[in-house]
């Protein structure tokens, strides 16, 4: 079997009574670009909230290793120190903060070429560093320096729910290939998206449906079967999805 | 005058090391005034700014004039402080920016052991036409004690010119703060822009009062208001623009962020007395977003960290 970065095993979220993970497992391994597939409100972003230890999305079942160590009760903070981020899909604004300042937050010791470099890979300026981190950015911007950030700090894993959204499609060839660098710098990347051909970047994908894995397996075959089986379900109860996709099986 | 006391270099390098520039005090090129309690320590002007000052029962009074036409090149440093635990100190001013002269002002009030404690300042500012001028009052204040903050501004902007305001206590305890900024911008295309920048701490009581209005034709103005407030402090802000003259544009805008067992009140008030004017305003009051701290926590920053990182932000 081979090695294991991270692994969830079963884990179980509630969101004021309702589940929204039922029983999800999987895995990421060292160096890979793994994917998590699913249509709007499959439960992608509650699994990277769950992976990163937001409180709110703390598992009722189910554990979650992490290099070997049982984390499920660990900080986010802990997380973090440990060698795993996340990149919002929304990422917040804070007035008053530089965007130098922010990028430092990730790697302290870097210099100013290094935040430069950083924006670099994500196509921006390096005049991108006195602007503030605020609601003077758009929002490619700000997904762009959050994604700057992640190349700065260089986890052991890298969490990026939707990184392609509000990104025009002139970047996202741009955004797609920092992925590869992050993998190639040692990282682990795991990539939440709705969009078949961001998944099939990936090395390996996993395909999730109203809270649970439905699938697993090469980023292409991923890819097949959702364009081929998976209908949009946002006119469907969330117990009725599952129950239809589960069908497929 | 007595520049080598122990007052003046302990003054000085705290006002050096919160916004002032290492060596500004005692050089040839910049305009300063230091003053000890009711003891002027240092003064130095430059041509075209004439400083009259007088020591009095508990305070200064000055009157400081920019010629016309005078652009002061470099800040004008005011250190204002006193190292005694109880006191009182008044500092009256006028200060007068004829036409077209520009200036910025730094003023340096420095109160690092105060537990009782009286600082006033008592102050009118007038800009003729087309003048420029910044006022920007920084405090500094000990982890202890509730000195008691009275800075009164009375403000008169001419035609063109411009004033910006900016007042910041977020070094130590605050104590018992009561701002009050009164504006008055009766010049034609005249503008003006307030800010205060507070964090309350343990039992303070902040309190911030800015009022311009707008009576000059399409002059304009924004106040803007941070206010942090933890422990129990307590926060009280009202911000109003009357918009009084056709085309007169104003904007009121607070963001109080409370935690522990803090409380805020905020009262942006708009009116617009002239049918022309347009004044708006946006206020909040609220606790740091969860997403803010996560965010920086993802990061590894502590919570306590993570808000002090966004505290930082909202009162630079």
């Amino acid at each position: 079997m081979e090695p294991q970065l991270l692994f969830v095993k079963g884990i179980e979220v509630e969101r004021e009574g309702n589940p929204i993970l039922r029983g999800v497992s999987m895995q990421v391994r060292p160096g890979e670009v793994c994917g998590v597939l699913g249509r709007n409100g499959a439960g992608k972003s509650s699994l990277a909230y769950a992976i990163m230890g937001l409180p709110q999305y703390a598992p009722k079942k189910g554990r979650v290793w992490f290099s070997g160590e049982d984390i499920t009760d660990w900080t986010v903070t802990d997380r973090a120190r440990a060698g795993i981020t996340l990149a919002w899909q929304h990422p917040a604004r804070y007035e008053g903060i530089s965007v130098r300042d922010y990028l430092r937050l990730s790697n302290p010791a870097a210099e100013e070429t290094n935040l430069e470099e950083a924006l670099k890979m994500v196509q921006m300026e390096p005049l991108y560093l006195d602007r503030l981190v605020d609601k003077g950015l758009s929002g490619g911007e700000r997904k762009r320096i959050e994604l700057s950030s992640i190349y700065l700090m260089k986890p052991r894993l890298a969490i990026l729910d939707e990184p392609d959204s509000g990104v025009d499609l002139l970047a996202l060839g741009e955004v797609m290939g920092l992925f590869k660098i992050l993998a190639s710098g040692g990282s682990s990347v795991l990539i939440i998206t709705h969009r078949e051909d961001v998944a099939a970047a990936c090395d390996r994908s996993y395909l999730m449906c109203a809270g649970k894995m439905i699938l697993e397996g090469s980023a292409q075959a991923v890819k097949r079967y959702f364009l081929s089986q998976c209908e949009p379900c946002s006119d469907l109860e969330p117990e009725k999805t599952g129950e239809a996709i589960l069908n497929h099986e | 005058m007595n520049s080598a006391t122990e007052e003046y270099k302990t003054l000085v390098s705290i006002a050096e090391r919160t916004g002032g520039e290492a060596g500004s005090f005692g050089s040839e090129e910049v305009i300063y005034v230091v003053v000890h309690g009711n003891r002027i320590l240092a003064s130095h002007a430059l041509p075209g700014v004439l400083i009259e000052a007088v020591e009095t029962e508990d305070g200064i009074d000055a009157k400081i004039t920019v010629q016309s036409g005078v652009v002061v090149p470099k800040p004008v440093h005011l250190c204002f402080g006193h190292l005694a635990v109880t006191g009182r100190q008044v500092i009256k001013s006028r200060i007068f920016i004829e036409e077209k002269a520009s200036a910025d002002f730094q003023a340096h009030c420095i109160f690092p052991n105060a537990i009782e404690f009286l600082h006033a300042m008592e102050g009118e500012i007038h800009l003729g036409p087309q003048s420029k001028f910044s006022y920007r009052e920084v405090h500094v204040h000990g982890p202890e004690g509730r000195i008691d903050v009275r800075p009164v501004s009375r403000v008169r902007i001419g035609d063109g010119a411009t004033y910006r305001g900016d007042f910041t206590l977020v070094e130590g305890r605050v104590g018992n703060l009561a701002i009050d900024i009164d504006v008055e911008a009766y010049g034609k295309r005249s503008r003006v822009e307030v800010t205060s920048k507070v964090y309350g701490k343990s039992d303070d009581f902040c309190q911030v009062r800015d009022i311009v209005r707008l009576t000059g034709p399409e002059s304009s103005a924004l106040i803007k208001a941070r206010v942090v407030l933890k422990d129990k402090s307590q926060g009280k802000f009202l911000g109003l623009v009357d918009g009084a003259a056709a085309g007169a544009r104003g904007h009121v805008d607070c963001t109080e962020v409370v935690q522990g067992e803090a409380k805020a009140v905020a009262s942006p008030v708009v009116q617009a007395s002239h049918p022309e004017a347009e004044v708006t305003h946006e206020a909040a009051i609220g606790r740091i977003a969860d997403d803010k701290i996560q965010g920086l926590m993802a990061k590894g920053l502590s919570a306590e960290d993570a808000i002090d990182f966004v505290v930082s932000g909202l009162l630079r």
